[in-house]
């Protein structure tokens, strides 16, 4: 078995592997390097880049919840120049992937973020998040419309050759229809799914226990949720490519996700849990296929061929 | 450089209900962490809790390979450390944070050195290293009733030059804050270097008194993490020179000068 088994394609997207490391979840791919050995996975996924860095929201900013946690960090970030000029290069000499995540207040500024990283080496691919739920405005404003989601997408499609991935929010009222336009508006690939809007309250004191109010729900708890996401716009839109998100962290999971119609999927919070995940996920999936004898593209939406027994009359 | 130990649980001690120490075989950690440093601590195949809990390293012994971490239990986290059996294996990443800044103190250096209830487990390590520097340390402990200090056997023997309690129901030592006996202590004798770690409010008290004496300090801050080495950003501190520190990689050891007091969630 060559490595070319768990090689993927995305539309114009090549990964050597299907397995990549989610945004906020990651930091800039270096602080994993004692971990992870960047040059074997997929690709990572940076820290949301804005155009000025960005301090965030004040703390209490994290708590665990059942299965998994939530957050409301605020999408801090050192800023895309500081970016390219000091993470970039690192990132380039340890061989990674790197796809950068981009968030802005307006359209002009995914456009100028996007605009600015054109001309930098070593970016495989930019990911438009359109679904932050912690900032006031912003993020969450372009990917809760579908017209202000291809609007956008239109936009940043004429800043950039580069393959574009939008990464949809499952607090959008139609998912389907979100996906449809930012494929629509010329997304190569569709990653999906960010957080869940969710909140915790101090039992005792009563007091909500981020001081944002809400936060973005994450880890295990959210799988089964964002695993019927990708398995219904994999059937509205079959051609194309997504990556899946939400509560991986085994073996299982990825293969779970590329049965729901994923071409690769993106490790989240487990990444706090356990730094080597990304890694140990690839090093399986490997043995996995080998043992096999079957490769990863032929793992993709093998679900789907199963029929939905809906109307059978079973109560509850 | 930090990396993920595969630890087996070696020995455990028992202070009073919910306050014990547990001691790890961790391969050559012992020999790399400073006071003052933390790990992440993952017991496996538990989905509660589903993150890692940091742990301040109460002590090390590179001979023997084990590190030890004094525990309160407080929640489902800590209860399951404290249920855990003789020789289960979890996960320690680690050594992680910057440490306690003891090493440049001189031979004959005196330091005060501050702890809140369970605020005090990172203290053995620094009493051992300070004592060997001969560097002399006088020790103050303050928990809301006797059993909060039932660890306080733990420290004798570390090397502390003399030992000071505050109860605030009275029922050990001085009845009142540790930072009230810490004050007056100050104020006789003139201390190099201030070390302390509690929970946020004897901070809070803390910080105006060294400021007022002149005093140099180091506070070991508290803030939940989720993952203890700067990526989640969740356990950020309001800064006074920047907007917010972060607690795991720029501390958990932190000046009291460069966090804004009136500016943390009260």
């Amino acid at each position: 078995m060559t490595a070319s088994a768990i090689e993927v394609q995305l539309g114009p997207l090549r990964l050597k592997n299907p397995i990549l490391t989610a945004s906020g979840t990651f930091g800039y791919g270096l602080e994993f390097a004692d971990f992870v050995d960047l040059s074997a996975i997929g690709g990572l996924c940076t820290k949301g880049l804005s155009l000025r860095p960005h301090a965030g929201n004040v703390p209490a900013r994290i708590c665990e919840t059942p299965a998994g946690m939530l957050n409301a960090i605020g999408l801090q970030n050192v800023g895309v120049s500081a970016f390219a000029e000091e993470k970039l290069p690192r990132l380039r000499a340890l061989g990674a992937t790197t796809i950068a995540n981009v968030w802005g207040d307006t359209e002009e500024d995914y456009v100028t973020v996007v605009a600015a990283l054109e001309g930098v080496d070593g970016i495989a691919a930019i990911e438009l998040n359109i679904s932050c739920p912690n900032v006031e405005k912003g993020g969450m404003l372009f990917g809760n419309s579908p017209s202000a989601t291809a609007s956008l997408v239109a936009r940043v499609r004429k800043a950039t050759q580069r393959p574009l991935i939008v990464k949809l929010s499952p607090n959008a009222p139609d998912l389907v229809e979100s996906a449809r336009a930012a494929s629509g508006a010329g997304a190569d690939v569709l990653s999906l799914i960010n957080t869940l809007v969710g909140m915790a309250i101090d039992a005792e004191t009563a007091r909500p226990r981020l001081s944002f109010g809400t936060g973005g729900l994450s880890g295990p708890a959210i799988k089964p949720i964002a695993l019927r996401m990708v398995f219904q716009v994999a059937r509205a839109l079959p051609q194309v490519p997504l990556m899946g998100i939400g509560g991986i962290s085994h073996l299982d999971d990825v293969l779970e996700f590329l049965a729901a119609g994923a071409s690769a999927v993106q490790v989240g919070t487990a990444n706090f849990k356990e730094p080597g995940v990304s890694g140990r996920l690839v090093k399986e999936l490997e043995t996995y296929c080998a043992s096999r004898g079957v490769t990863v593209p032929s793992l993709i939406g093998r679900a789907h061929r199963f029929g939905q027994d809906r109307e059978a009359g079973a109560e509850g | 450089m930090k990396s993920d130990h595969q630890a087996i649980l070696v020995g455990r001690e028992c202070f009073s209900p919910g306050l014990f120490s547990v001691t790890f075989e961790a391969g050559d950690l012992a020999s790399r962490v400073v006071p003052g440093q933390f790990a992440m601590l993952e017991i496996p195949e538990r989905i509660r809790p589903y993150l890692r809990r940091a742990y301040s390293v109460a002590d090390a012994n590179p001979a023997r390979g084990t590190v030890e971490f004094l525990v309160k239990t407080v929640g489902p986290g800590t209860r399951a450390l404290e249920e855990l059996t003789d020789r289960s294996a979890v996960r320690l990443l680690a050594p992680l944070g910057n440490g306690f800044s003891n090493t440049d103190l001189k031979a004959g250096c005196s330091v005060a050195i501050v702890g809140g209830g369970i605020g005090a487990a990172p203290f053995p390590l620094l009493l051992r290293k300070l004592s060997a520097a001969n560097v002399a340390s006088d020790l103050f402990l303050g928990g809301r009733r006797a059993a909060d200090l039932a660890f306080r056997s733990r420290f004798s023997g570390a090397g502390a030059a003399s030992t000071h309690l505050a109860t605030e129901d009275g029922s050990l030592g001085h009845k009142g804050f540790v930072t009230e006996i810490f004050r007056e202590a100050a104020r006789r004798k003139k201390y190099d270097r201030v070390f302390a770690c509690g929970p946020m409010p004897m901070f809070a008290a803390l910080a105006p008194i060294v400021h007022e004496l002149g005093l140099q300090a180091e506070f070991s801050t508290e803030a939940d993490m989720g993952c203890g080495f700067g990526v989640c950003l969740g356990c950020v501190i309001p800064g006074a020179e920047k907007p917010f520190i972060v607690s795991c990689t720029e501390g958990p050891i932190l000046p009291p000068e460069r966090i804004a007091w009136e500016r943390l969630r009260p």
